[in-house]
């Protein structure tokens, strides 16, 4: 369970930490703690994995990872746990999770893909498809991007 | 696309995870690359300006915090797209939307406080725009990993 001061520091982590000398004296004076209590809470937050990743997170596009495809892949249950592991290990794989099939969609397995080019990917999954032996696979390139933001927990708007 | 130089890349391969929580956290970093605190605070601001570093922060998984979390599909006339999406996207847990090439041209994650919300929610969906759409919770995650080396 959570504390209310850890859902205030967690609202205010979910945006963006000033790039200046002393960014969390200025985000706890903002929930009213002190900076010693707020870094105890944001280390403590840390510690047990609640917040999974604290850094900067990128521009893809920007920053040359200019193609990404969603790849579905139809896997032998037996085999999923094998198969999904050894698509994690690919470091071109972001993301990996195993989905229920539903109603004329029979993909279980999905696999983020980012690189340089379609071509790159068509490549790489290529590539994870001779290494895992899963040949059934649909790429999905995104050709627009309808909505992209973080969710906002715990916030008071 | 604008320039960025063999420190700019120490400075985002460094600053992807385990941001320093501490005093100043940018001294921190500037101590562990070998840069003055001023130096790196200024190329993280224009990495920012320039739009490679798109925030800094914490990134949640929604399990811990007791929140639900899905992948959603559609099959939207491509005439209808605009009108759906405006419909999926004011709800505030649908954070990324994606038109992808298929007969399931339409994906979106959904965030919700239980499995129950997002299934009233696609629900509701369905009655304002006539469209179903499949839900798709994970039920394992093999990775998760938002770290690029540049």
């Amino acid at each position: 369970m959570l504390t209310e001061l850890e859902k205030k520091v967690i609202a205010s982590i979910q945006g963006d930490i000033p790039v200046s000398e002393n960014p969390y004296r200025d985000m706890a004076e903002k929930i009213g703690v002190s900076v010693d209590d707020y870094l105890s809470v944001l280390q403590g937050l840390s510690d047990r994995g609640i917040i999974r990743r604290f850094g900067a997170t990128l521009r893809h596009q920007k920053s040359g990872f200019t193609a990404n495809a969603m790849v579905a892949w139809q896997v032998p249950e037996d085999d999923v746990e094998q198969v999904g592991d050894q698509m994690a290990s690919f470091s071109e794989v972001s993301h990996c999770y195993r989905r229920n099939p539903a109603p004329g969609w029979p993909f279980n397995l999905y696999t983020m893909v980012h690189a340089t080019s379609e071509d790159e990917c068509l490549n790489i999954a290529k590539r994870i498809s001779e290494k895992t032996s899963v040949e059934t696979y649909s790429l999905l390139f995104s050709r627009r991007e309808l909505k992209k933001t973080s969710m906002k927990y715990f916030s008071k708007e | 696309m604008h320039s960025i130089d063999e420190t700019d890349k120490r400075i985002i391969n460094r600053i992807q995870s385990n941001f320093p929580i501490c005093l100043r956290p940018y001294h921190v970093i500037a101590q562990e690359l070998n840069l003055d605190e001023s130096d790196v605070i200024d190329r993280i601001q224009r990495l920012k300006k320039i739009g490679i570093i798109r925030r800094i922060g914490g990134n949640f998984s929604p399990e811990k915090l007791g929140f639900f979390s899905t992948l959603c599909a559609a099959k939207v006339s491509s005439d209808k797209i605009d009108a759906f999406a405006d419909v999926v996207n004011s709800y505030p847990g649908v954070t990324h939307n994606y038109v992808r090439e298929n007969s399931y041209n339409v994906w979106f994650t959904f965030i919700a406080p239980s499995r129950d919300d997002i299934e009233s929610s696609l629900l509701e969906i369905k009655d304002r725009t006539g469209i179903e759409t499949i839900n798709l919770p994970a039920t394992r995650v093999f990775k998760i990993s938002a770290q690029f080396k540049l």
